[in-house]
């Protein structure tokens, strides 16, 4: 909603400078989002007067004045010499600049010595400004001009004005007018709200003599869904003259933004942005007859599949839902949306029907969004319009279309109200206001702010009840419903920076997920010691992307999607994680390791899932870069992902995990493995990415990712930690390496060496796996340190050795191994 | 020459070598040189046996002597050695760059909502959570949000598909949680709530369909604006440091009664050329939210308040865009 400062002035008195009055509509809930400065003609131009004429000392030519200019005296120094003490000329203050012709640059006018004599200003002919030379010398103004009125505003000009674009909440359909924002000025200032007049009798030029009889007489009007216009109001108008509108009306539609059409269009604009009240002006002779011969309005749904042209000359095709205003043969506007071409306010349109009424938010919103059509009317019925204000809108209109188009009013109105609306009344209790605010404010300072905004105490009501008041509710304020909405209106025109703020006061908070908020924060932290950066994905993502981690029938979709690029709830964070590798190598970071923590919403079992996860992802340089060793170009592989799991999962408290290779294929991974605690629990999965697949995402070194259901290692987690004693008697160490099958692996020789049971075996530790030179086609070297101890006393040679013999004899037998 | 007159030169000899010997293999040359097998002072003590019976104490004496003395002068030298070995060939630069190691950071998202959670905490909240998909229920009915709003368009919404539960929609705001919390457990309440929201813009430089918020909620007897307005102070200046100034503004939310606006002004915001920069929204529970989970307004009243993590964190580190922080790129993520 645009507003100027300029035309708010008209409807209450408020002593705020352009500034203030942002901070000011700020602070009551008007956000002020932009404000725009627009200078007027004659700048630094006022009417001021001459109260005093002397001859200028060192010049014969020259007199020196006394001039007021509305807040006080100058002193001019004047070489014109058609004026007297009391004359009433335009006075350029210093600053401001004489209208320049073209090409030359402009005259400033500043304060200097005329032959030793100081001149405050300049007091101008009508050349001087631009205008048609008059008179010689200065232009004397009638003597009724008002003296330090702006030069432009005497003139009926442009002045220099201040626009505001406003931010309305939608609870307050009645801030999108001016009367309604005058209101909100009013209750602060204390001020009187200047209602516009609407009396017509006064008026000189609307000739009512040679009206043309009632306007009952002229026009019928029918509503046939009074469910969703409960009232309409046509008031007829005969003998107007179309045309371009008074400067005034076209200049205040331009700086809000609307296009001036015509004097009648542009009155009915003007008063909707007025009063908030959307009105429609017809050609009535456009209107078809009804059955008692005169044209008839009729209130109705439109039929599926008719087609309307609106004044923008589409063609829309309507629907059941829609609300239509017609005559007995054709449609001939949507209700409160816009009117219809083939009844629009033409150059040669003498006699109108003025529409001014009240449509329900629904079908109004309805028509709005299915025909993409919004419009300033639309903008207003769809928050809420004020029932009890068609009439004196209409009233009002019809006072500015008489002033601006001239013609003649038919008497009285059509007013088709079939069910009053019944005022709304509110019990406020007066104690309440300090329970919820946190400040005392005395109960009639209560009544006297609700009673600014326009709320009145019911007196009869109120009295039977101490310590409370019932208020009316006054029509246009749709959003007051209950006594909050009313201590709502108290806190904002008392001034919320008034209350107190009082310290936090104590009282623990519970919730089951705070604890699991922690342990997050703890698996982030322990990712990031390992050296991965926390990522952030998007949760919505293609479903070609998701499709690398789920089948289609495993995915999300979402009714109503953005874009073929973001039609899928993640149903896995890899493929999210999958893209920020590419994003980085793309930008010539290839050495990258990440994690996420996040929710995924994989469907299974027919339903869609929801729970977290964490991910990693890990490719490039192994180490970060450095100057000197040997294997400074490594790249990461899947030990190193294993190894920060691994690493994970001792610090988090999870226990023998165990990692079995896929047999079945995978669109992501090449190779890959489930993570699953004691070999049953799945807590997830972790693998080679295929080479091809990081290749399209520009990635060339390998790529391991894993990922790992978080919810389920929070809940098998033993965070609990216990002290084991530390050995006090020296460890001995045998070292094995032994020839054995490529199928053989690491887990296969541990389950070896725990059938074995070897006694005072402490651990065992994998130390070199080798392939080639000395060693047959598909076999391998695997050498392994086993450590033995005893916790009481420290072990003999001889006894180590029996033990680890049938140890190593055992493994043989069981692994057909070869010592070497 | 006799035997007693070799042994003075031999082990003189044998000293100034050893003294000689540069490393540790010179040395042990030089040892096999005296005492190996074939050692020159081995050989003079196989000649002990050669001697007269008379003459053997007195040379078995001096020899033994001076054995004594070559093999101390040999551990002296030994471990002179060894500690040479053990200091570096080169001297250290301490200029040149160190190997790194880099641990991973936190994303900066994560970084300010701990900070904002950490605040909370002090004051005795408790971290909430909600499920992302939500339905209208959680999400707008009962937050008192009007049937027609358009915050309920599949313009503004994301809506599941159909097989997914007619009506499921991705959470536009935390507020849901607190119906949620709300309805499962009795007043008082005290939590904050972070979390992922969704809305259905396209992404640009202030907007994407994914965001996160922050929500806290506060239920109990005698709650008022004013205690909103502390807590709310209280909040921003460990945030944003005490120098941070707030104002309220009256402003609309369907959930909340009073509900305002929440400005800052502070250096930062001076440096982004305005006085004042919008932040948060906030007010007291509305009625209707308590009768909907079945507090009682009457016994009851609350403050919420609520704003998005990703405004705080642009602002807080001048960040212009805020795809970045969905991009994860690492040059990115190192900065926090």
């Amino acid at each position: 909603m645009k507003i100027t400062y300029q035309w708010l002035r008209q409807y209450v008195e408020f002593p705020w400078t352009p500034e203030e009055l942002a901070e000011r509509l700020t602070m009551l809930g008007l956000e002020v989002e932009a404000v725009e400065r627009q200078s007027g003609d004659f700048e630094g131009v006022v009417v001021a007067q001459v109260m005093s004429r002397e001859k200028h000392p060192n010049a014969d030519k020259l007199s020196v004045c006394r001039v007021y200019d509305g807040t006080g005296e100058r002193q001019i120094v004047c070489g014109a010499q058609n004026f007297q003490a009391g004359d009433k000329v335009p006075l350029i203050v210093p600053g401001a600049s004489l209208p320049s012709k073209p090409g030359e640059a402009a005259f400033i006018i500043k304060v200097g010595k005329i032959r030793g004599v100081e001149s405050q200003g300049m007091m101008c002919s009508a050349e001087e400004l631009g205008l048609p030379p008059k008179e010689d010398g200065l232009w004397i103004l009638e003597a009724s001009a008002t003296v330090g009125q702006a030069f432009a505003e005497h003139m009926g000009r442009r002045g220099s004005d201040v626009i505001y674009d406003l931010e309305i909440t939608p609870n307050r359909p009645d801030l999108n007018s001016l009367l309604g924002i005058a209101r909100e000025v009013a209750a602060v200032t204390g001020n009187p709200l200047r209602i516009p007049s609407v009396d017509f009798s006064s008026d000189q030029t609307s000739g009512f003599a040679s009206m043309t009889g009632p306007v009952s007489e002229l026009m019928k009007v029918r509503i046939e869904a009074p469910d969703l216009c409960p009232r309409y109001t046509a008031r007829v108008i005969c003998g107007v003259k179309v045309g371009p509108s008074p400067d005034w009306l076209r200049s205040t539609l331009e700086k809000v933004g609307l296009r001036s059409i015509n004097n009648v269009v542009d009155v009915t604009n003007y008063v909707m942005l007025e009063t908030g009240q959307p009105l429609h002006a017809f050609d009535s002779h456009l209107v078809a007859k009804g059955a008692s011969g005169v044209p008839t309005i009729v209130v109705r749904a439109a039929s599926d599949g008719e087609i309307f042209v609106t004044l923008d000359g589409q063609h829309r095709k309507l629907s059941h839902e829609m609300l239509l205003i017609a005559d007995e043969e054709k449609g001939i506007a949507l209700a409160g949306v816009m009117g219809g071409r083939n009844t629009e306010i033409h150059e040669n349109t003498v006699d109108i029907l003025l529409e001014s009424a009240c449509f329900k938010p629904t079908p109004i919103r309805r028509t709005s969004k299915t025909l993409g059509l919004r419009t300033d009317a639309s903008y207003r019925f769809e928050r809420g319009s004020d029932v009890e204000i068609c009439d004196w809108a209409s009233q009002r209109a019809v006072k500015l279309i008489l002033e601006t188009a001239g013609g003649n009013l038919a008497s009285g109105v059509v007013d088709e109200y079939p069910m009053t609306e019944i005022a709304k009344a509110i019990l406020l209790r007066h104690a309440k206001v300090g329970q919820l605010l946190g400040v005392e404010i005395p109960d009639a300072r209560q009544v006297a702010i609700l009673a600014s905004l326009g709320f009145e105490v019911l007196p009869a009501e109120t009295e039977a009840l101490p310590g409370c008041a019932i208020f009316g509710v006054p029509s246009f304020r749709v959003d007051i419903k209950r006594e909050a909405d009313l201590i709502e209106e108290i806190a904002r025109l008392f001034g919320v920076d008034k209350i107190p703020s009082t310290p936090p006061r104590g009282c623990v908070g519970a919730h089951a997920f705070d604890s699991v908020y922690d342990e997050l924060m703890g698996v982030r932290g322990l990712l990031s010691a390992a050296g991965l950066s926390e990522a952030q994905g998007q949760t919505l993502i293609g479903d070609e992307a998701a499709g690398w981690a789920v089948g289609a029938e495993g995915m999300t979709g979402l009714s109503n999607p953005l874009s073929a690029e973001m039609n899928v709830l993640r149903p896995s964070l890899l493929p999210g994680l999958l893209d920020s590798l590419r994003h980085n190598a793309s930008r010539k970071n290839g050495d990258v390791g990440l994690f996420e923590i996040g929710r995924v919403f994989p469907f299974i079992n027919g339903k869609v899932e929801e729970h977290r996860r964490v991910a990693l992802a890990l490719t490039g340089e192994r180490a970060p870069s450095f100057w000197s060793g040997t294997d400074r170009e490594a790249r990461c592989n899947a030990y190193d992902l294993k190894g920060i799991l691994e690493d994970f999962f001792e610090a988090f408290g999870l226990k023998s995990m165990v990692y079995t290779r896929r047999v079945e294929s995978d669109p992501l991974f090449h190779e890959s493995a489930v993570i699953a605690l004691g070999g049953k629990v799945v807590l997830g999965e972790m693998g080679l990415v295929h080479p091809m697949l990081a290749k399209i995402h520009g990635l060339r070194d390998p790529v391991l990712m894993a990922e790992l259901n978080l919810d389920l290692l929070l809940a098998r987690r033993h965070a609990a930690k216990h002290f084991k004693p530390l050995p006090q008697f020296p460890s001995v160490r045998r070292d094995v390496a032994m020839g054995v099958a490529e199928a053989i692996s690491h887990d296969a020789v541990l389950q070896a060496v725990r059938q074995a049971r070897a006694t005072h075996l402490d651990s065992v530790e994998l130390f070199d796996v080798f392939r080639g030179k000395g060693l047959a086609e598909g076999a391998k070297s695997v050498a392994y340190a086993f450590t033995y101890r005893h916790p009481d006393r420290t072990l003999t040679d001889a006894e180590v050795n029996l033990a680890h013999e049938k140890l190593v004899a055992h493994l043989v037998r069981q692994l057909q191994a070869t010592v070497r | 020459m006799s035997l007693l007159d070799q042994i003075v030169p031999v082990k003189d000899s044998a000293m100034a070598e050893l003294a000689q010997a540069g490393d540790l293999g010179m040395l042990d040359q030089a040892k096999g040189r005296y005492l190996g097998p074939e050692g020159r002072f081995t050989a003079l003590m196989k000649q002990l046996g050669t001697l007269p019976k008379e003459d053997r104490p007195l040379a078995g004496k001096a020899i033994n002597a001076a054995k004594i003395e070559i093999e101390s002068a040999l551990a002296a030298r030994r471990s002179e050695l060894e500690l040479q070995a053990l200091i570096p060939k080169e001297p250290t630069d301490f200029t040149l760059p160190g190997r790194r190691r880099f641990p991973g950071r936190l994303h900066p998202l994560t970084q300010v909502t701990h900070d904002i959670v950490r605040c909370f905490r002090k004051l005795g909240f408790a971290v909430a959570d909600g499920p992302e998909i939500e339905d209208e229920y959680h999400c707008f009915d009962a937050l008192n949000t009007p049937a027609d709003h358009p915050a309920r368009d599949s313009q503004d919404t994301f809506f599941l598909e159909q097989r997914a539960g007619g009506g499921s929609l991705l959470r536009t705001h935390t507020s849901s949680v607190q119906i949620r919390v709300m309805s499962s457990q009795p007043p008082p309440v005290r939590i904050v709530v972070p979390g992922r929201v969704y809305r259905r813009d396209n992404a640009d430089a202030t907007h994407n369909p994914t965001f996160h918020q922050i929500e806290g909620l506060y239920v109990d007897k005698a709650v008022t604006v004013a205690d909103l307005k502390g807590t709310v102070e209280f909040v921003f200046k460990e945030l944003l440091g005490d120098e941070v100034k707030l104002r309220f503004r009256p402003h609309y939310f369907s959930y909340t009664e009073p509900s305002f606006e929440i400005d800052f002004s502070s250096s930062l915001t001076r440096k982004m050329g305005k006085e004042w920069l919008e932040i948060a929204g906030c007010g007291m529970v509305h009625p209707k939210v308590f009768e909907a989970v079945g507090y009682d307004p009457e016994q009851w009243s609350g403050w919420a308040f609520g704003f998005g993590i990703e405004r705080v964190a642009m602002i807080r580190y001048g960040i212009p865009d805020i795809r970045l922080f969905y991009e994860n790129d690492v040059r990115f993520l190192r900065q926090f």
